[in-house]
């Protein structure tokens, strides 16, 4: 579904990704998993088109997606929660979610999403009239997923949700990823907490300084010597 | 009806929930409405009538003003020049239809002329804000983001220039006035005496105003647009043409200036240089409740006007523009931000 091919990018002047190459199916869980600055987030805020490309081509859908603009990507099924949530602030909770739902034209369809979504997180559907700004940090993680998922999308990239957030709450917004997996969503999951996102996903890719070293079954990985002495301590 | 009851419910409801979240605003109308008893008592209600009209057209200059400032971060200084444009627009608009009206009486023609005027002035003021967006900040901002709170200034700076000018060279310096809109004998209320013209310019701006408020808050653009203003990346990542949204508002915030200049044409006439005045007062108003705050302009709009006032009435008319800027100058030294509070997160991180 989702083809990153060679895909070098960075900042200005400051290459960070060198020759990425992931590939992911209709309806599987992936996660991403490297260390601070290994280009995770990046990798993302390529994908999405927030940063182009220094060279390579990603295709979402076998079309190419690496020379639109990033609305255009939205358009097209990818929806993209990021690390620092980039939520309307001044805005309440539904009209986040209201927002999130731009692309579709249908309010009756929009009302249903809505609907499901309120299902899903019922601490939103509480503080439906409070300024996002206002929310506490899990709440927010919620809130950036939940306004990633009104626009109906095949594919949601969920860059760390469990940063800064209680154990807790972490196994709540993990919990609500795999929900929306079981339903047949497509998901890129960019994650430090290893040993956690190991246990929920099918697939997993390794970032080290901007190249993928390792990949395979999740379940194979957590095995692996290296992943083992590196990020699970063990 | 139960409808009804429910859309003023929920009208009410998000009423109070600002008080709640903004107590400065409830302050400020406070402050407002004390300084319009004390100009009453003074000066007498009409004095209180007059101030109500300009704030009314302080309010949509300023809007317009703060509109673009809030979503593009473009502190736009050709704001005079697009109040300019619509002076002219409708003074060459309503002058041959008035002319015509003249020979051949047509009280229907007469009381929708100076509709024409302003509309052609709103569609004018409309075409040239995307004209210049497309033409002058839309090349800037694809080139380069650095500096831009800098350069897109000294870019409105330039048009303001080459407008005026402009105009200057091709119409000359003449001052093009009109001496009212409507024929009709002034109407008095009390003791006061109102020409329907003033009248008309008060409700006109705010009948603009809510509708403004109604896009704003209920429709989906207007939804983005206030998207925009509060987080671009967000606003990429739900899909919405960040481009589009940056032209349209624009296109708005100089429609709504230009709609004041030719709402304003029975008073100011249009010439050249028309724009300067109506320039300085938006961003005394801009600045004095908060860079980028729309809602807070409409308030901002008459407490300028109220201060004018007062001061005219109380230090004499040559101190009417003394007062505002110190007031100005005290709110920027104690409250940088304005007294409501800037949403405009641009300027405040460069």
């Amino acid at each position: 579904m989702l083809k990153v091919e060679n895909v070098d990018s960075g900042y200005d002047f400051l290459q960070v990704l060198w020759g990425i190459n992931i590939e992911i199916n209709r309806g599987e869980f992936v996660a991403l998993i490297g260390p601070n600055g290994a280009g995770k987030t990046t990798t993302l805020r390529t994908i999405s088109g927030l940063l182009k490309p220094k060279g390579g081509r990603i295709f979402f859908k076998d079309e190419l997606i690496s020379n639109l603009p990033p609305y255009e990507i939205t358009h097209s099924g990818l929806s993209y929660v990021s690390e620092d949530l980039n939520l309307f602030v001044n805005m309440p909770v539904y009209e986040n979610l209201l927002m999130g739902a731009y692309i579709i034209k249908d309010e009756k369809k929009i009302k249903q999403t809505m609907e499901y979504i309120y299902e899903l997180f019922p601490r939103l559907a509480e503080r439906k009239k409070q300024l996002a700004g206002t929310l506490s940090g899990g709440e927010r993680k919620m809130l950036a997923i939940a306004r990633g998922m009104m626009s109906n999308p095949e594919m949601l990239l969920v860059d760390e949700p469990s940063l800064g957030l209680a154990p807790y709450l972490v196994r709540n917004v993990f919990d609500a990823l795999k929900t929306l997996h079981g339903e047949g969503l497509t998901i890129l999951l960019v994650e430090q907490n290893v040993n956690a996102t190991l246990d929920i996903t099918d697939r997993a890719y390794i970032i080290e300084q901007g190249k993928i070293v390792l990949s395979g079954k999740s379940k194979d990985l957590a095995r692996n010597e290296h992943v083992q002495n590196v990020y699970l301590g063990i | 009806m139960k409808e009804n009851t429910e859309v003023l419910k929920t009208l009410g409801d998000s009423i109070l929930e600002y008080i709640k979240r903004k107590p400065a605003v409830p302050g400020a109308i406070a402050v407002t409405v004390v300084i319009a008893i004390i100009i009453g008592i003074a000066g007498g209600p009409a004095q209180v009538v007059n101030a109500i009209v300009a704030g009314g057209m302080w309010a949509l200059l300023a809007t317009g003003l703060t509109m673009i400032l809030g979503v593009m971060n473009v502190p736009n200084f050709f704001h005079g020049e697009s109040f300019m444009v619509g002076a002219y627009t409708a003074y060459f608009i309503f002058t041959p239809i008035h002319l015509y009206l003249m020979d051949n009486p047509n009280k229907f023609l007469s009381t929708i002329a100076p509709f024409a005027g302003f509309f052609a002035a709103a569609v004018i003021g409309f075409i040239l804000g995307s004209i210049l967006e497309k033409l002058v900040f839309y090349p800037l901002r694809s080139k380069t983001k650095e500096r831009w709170v800098m350069n897109s200034f000294l870019l409105t700076v330039g048009v303001s220039y080459i407008l005026s000018n402009g105009v200057n060279l091709v119409l000359g310096p003449n001052f093009r006035g009109i001496p009212r809109y409507w024929d009709v004998p002034p109407i008095k209320f009390f003791t006061i005496r109102l020409t329907v013209d003033r009248l008309f310019a008060f409700f006109l701006a705010m009948v603009v105003l809510l509708l403004l408020w109604y896009f704003m808050g209920k429709t989906r653009t207007g939804r983005a647009i206030r998207a925009v203003s509060q987080d671009e990346a967000g606003a990429a990542m739900v899909g919405i043409n960040i481009n589009n949204i940056h032209t349209l508002t624009f296109s708005l915030g100089t429609s709504m200036a230009a709609i004041a200049g030719a709402a304003l044409l029975f008073m100011f006439q249009a010439y050249p240089t028309v724009g300067l005045r109506p320039l300085y007062y938006a961003w005394y108003v801009v600045m004095l409740v908060g860079l980028g705050n729309v809602s807070a302009a409409v308030v901002g709009g008459f407490i300028v006007a109220f201060l004018q006032t007062a001061t005219q009435q109380f230090f004499g008319i040559e101190w009417g523009e003394v007062v505002p800027t110190v007031v100005m100058m005290i709110v920027l030294i104690v409250a940088p931000s304005g007294i409501f509070g800037s949403e405009v997160k641009g300027i405040q991180e460069q």
